[in-house]
């Protein structure tokens, strides 16, 4: 027990490390670009948190990134790399955009019931594909998913504008879906919705079931040591495929709320790439829950303040991409730096 | 019908293949070298971004696309050895770093373009200029021919040289079987007292080069700009044409033709009113079902193997 306590001491250091580095990274680039870093940052953090409008921009953009940080999160922890969390999004928030223009006549709560369950039955319906690739073929799932999320991303494209294309004018998007599906807005003029709330019940469910549950346990399990695990009597197989089918249940419900809560409607473009967002949330905190919403929110953090950044001080908002991506290669590399920073320190006290 | 037919397949569109189908070439030489090195770098298409990114960079502020692709090749030299050195020297997953590459080319190249260039979107200018085209006059009396090997950047000429070198390296020379052996076999080669380390080093920043080549000729040969995006999914569907080719260089060569001419046979089917959406997914949707052909032989044969040493 002390030493896993001792093992997420060292990862909470490493962790803050790698953050700290990235930022300042990113306030080198922002000097270089002939600007004060600090006024930079400060610009920033006041578009993040300066007005309850703002505030609210930040917490509607953790919306997509707890659910595809969660989908990453279930699926990798048992062992089995979902990254077509995209295309099941995709086909996710396709599917609740067509129950709000089809059944319109259903009282909202139950239509935006169906909607949601319905987005997390075509989503998981799509992860189940390459789960079945994976365990009874071996296939590698990594490029399967990959490939499929293409193949999804063009489907629905071509569904939104050939036979489900709005009537008004040529966007790229179905039709508006019915009043009462229309998730409701919490603060004027922002995006934020009571899908917020839905995902706080969905955060907590997951997290009782990756923490407190044996299927949970399980997936640890046959994510560490697939054949230990079959020995144990755990069926690896059917654990990589639940795990999968959760994965995409939660990818296809993070794309339903973007069409009920965001833009009432499908749209072809609809995601910019949220789930890898996401999976670059899960990774960087070890698929933890917590760490997940934790994570997603600084990360929103970051979305929101970039933009006010841009408008205030004309720094590119997509610095912040390289600040993301900074602090993953840190953290992917930490095993691997701390085995060669290690025996250095040795050999030091050594002599 | 018939008419139509015509209007889709005629000498144009294995013009427009051979466009096509070069970038997805140049990467998937350098992609199916880390694959035989038993890397799956899916941080391909980011490595193509920077490489287009780079070579309007040098074009334009050297005037000269020489200039423009050793700039490409160079920035593809520098990711390649990022890259790995965080997959083969830290040990991170490939795939994470792969996604992490693609993201940063896109917030990267974005922010360069932007500073150095002062726009959004896309940056074209008359100062860029673009690798030169072949015309070859002794085939211009040919028809056929001329529509179909004339008029194409020297990085197109370049492409096919290529799958020929790879090949020859991979097959015929020692350093290409370390490098085979540095993916079957690691301990093996390790034993004989050659690196696979090493081995999987070099892949990794070879892919690098082909990749920015790759990008080099997206952003002046194909095109003569540079666009947020540009490389839109082709270091993925270059890793389609490996898997489909079995990472071997002329089967990948085959299949990145392959894909090319899906591809213009799409552009031209969208003239007459068929949805470009089902070409552009034909890849993809091809890839995973070969996987699953390919599994599904093997599984088979496994089988009828235990069962005649059963019987």
């Amino acid at each position: 027990m002390i030493k896993k306590d001792k093992y997420k001491v060292e990862y909470l250091i490493s962790l803050f490390i790698s953050i700290a580095a990235a930022l300042l990274l990113g306030g080198i680039i922002m000097w270089f670009y002939g600007k004060n870093p600090i006024l930079g940052y400060k610009a920033m953090f006041e578009g993040a948190f300066n007005s309850q409008y703002r505030f609210a921009t930040t917490l509607s953009k953790m919306v997509p990134l707890v659910l595809t940080g969660l989908a990453t999160a279930v699926s990798f922890r048992a062992g089995i790399y979902n990254i077509g969390g995209e295309g099941q999004l995709y086909l996710g928030a396709f599917a609740a955009a067509y129950v709000g223009i089809t059944f319109t006549s259903l009282p909202g709560y139950l239509g935006i019931l169906i909607a949601v369950l319905l987005a997390a039955a075509v989503g998981a319906a799509y992860a189940y594909i390459p789960a079945l690739l994976k365990v009874y073929y071996d296939i590698d799932e990594v490029i399967t998913t990959i490939m499929l999320n293409s193949v999804a991303i063009f489907f629905t494209g071509y569904l939104v504008n050939y036979p489900f294309a709005t009537s008004q004018g040529k966007m790229g998007g179905t039709d508006v879906i019915a009043e009462g599906y229309q998730l409701s807005r919490l603060v004027r003029l922002s995006n934020l919705n009571s899908s917020i709330f839905m995902v706080a019940v969905i955060g907590i469910m997951i997290y009782y079931l990756m923490e407190k549950t044996t299927l949970g346990y399980d997936f640890k399990m046959v994510g560490q040591n697939k054949d230990f695990a079959d020995y144990g009597g755990v069926n690896s197989k059917k654990r990589m495929i639940t795990a999968m089918l959760i994965s995409g249940g939660l990818a296809g419900i993070a794309g339903a709320f973007e069409v009920l809560g965001t833009h009432f409607r499908f749209l072809q473009a609809i995601s910019p790439g949220y789930y890898f967002d996401g999976m670059l949330i899960a990774l960087i905190v070890k698929n933890n829950p917590l760490g997940i919403i934790f994570m997603s929110f600084f990360f929103a953090v970051l979305k929101t303040g970039s933009m006010s950044m841009e408008m205030a001080t004309e720094i590119p908002s997509e610095l912040v991409l390289i600040i993301q991506s900074v602090i993953i290669f840190f953290i992917a590399g930490e095993a691997g730096m701390k085995k060669i920073i290690k025996p250095l320190f040795k050999r030091g006290e050594e002599a | 019908m018939e008419e139509i037919l015509a209007r889709i397949f005629n000498l144009s569109v294995i013009q427009n293949t051979i466009r096509t189908s070069t970038p997805l070439i140049l990467a998937a030489l350098g992609g199916l070298l880390t694959m035989q090195a038993d890397i799956l770098n899916i941080g391909m298409d980011g490595m193509i971004l920077i490489g287009a990114f780079f070579g309007v960079l040098g074009s334009y502020f050297f005037a000269s696309s020489f200039m423009g692709v050793v700039f490409a090749v160079l920035s593809g030299i520098i990711i390649g050895i990022f890259f790995s050195f965080m997959v083969v020297k830290l040990k991170a997953d490939e795939f994470i770093v792969g996604i992490a590459i693609n993201i940063f080319a896109g917030g990267l190249t974005v922010f360069l373009l932007r500073s150095i260039f002062g726009v959004k979107g896309a940056f074209s200018s008359d100062q860029i200029i673009a690798i030169p085209r072949i015309q070859m006059p002794y085939l211009e009396n040919i028809e056929f021919l001329n529509i179909i090997f004339n008029n194409h950047s020297v990085t197109v000429y370049l492409s096919w040289i290529l799958v020929v070198l790879v090949t020859i390296f991979l097959y015929k020379t020692p350093y290409g079987m370390w490098l085979r052996a540095s993916g079957e076999y690691p301990e093996a080669l390790d034993t004989v007292g050659v690196s696979s380390q090493l081995m999987k080093h070099f892949s990794s920043v070879m892919c690098g080069v082909f990749c920015g080549l790759a990008g080099a000729h997206l952003s002046l040969g194909y095109l003569t700009l540079f666009s947020e995006g540009m490389s839109a999914d082709r270091g993925f569907i270059a890793l389609a044409a490996i898997i489909f080719g079995r990472s071997h260089p002329v089967k990948t060569f085959g299949a990145a033709l392959l894909f090319g001419f899906f591809d213009a046979v799409g552009m031209r089917l969208q003239g007459v009113g068929v949805p470009s959406q089902f070409s552009k997914a034909i890849p993809y949707l091809f890839t995973v079902i070969a996987l699953f052909i390919i599994a599904r032989r093997h599984l088979n044969k496994k089988k009828n193997n235990s069962m005649e040493t059963v019987s």
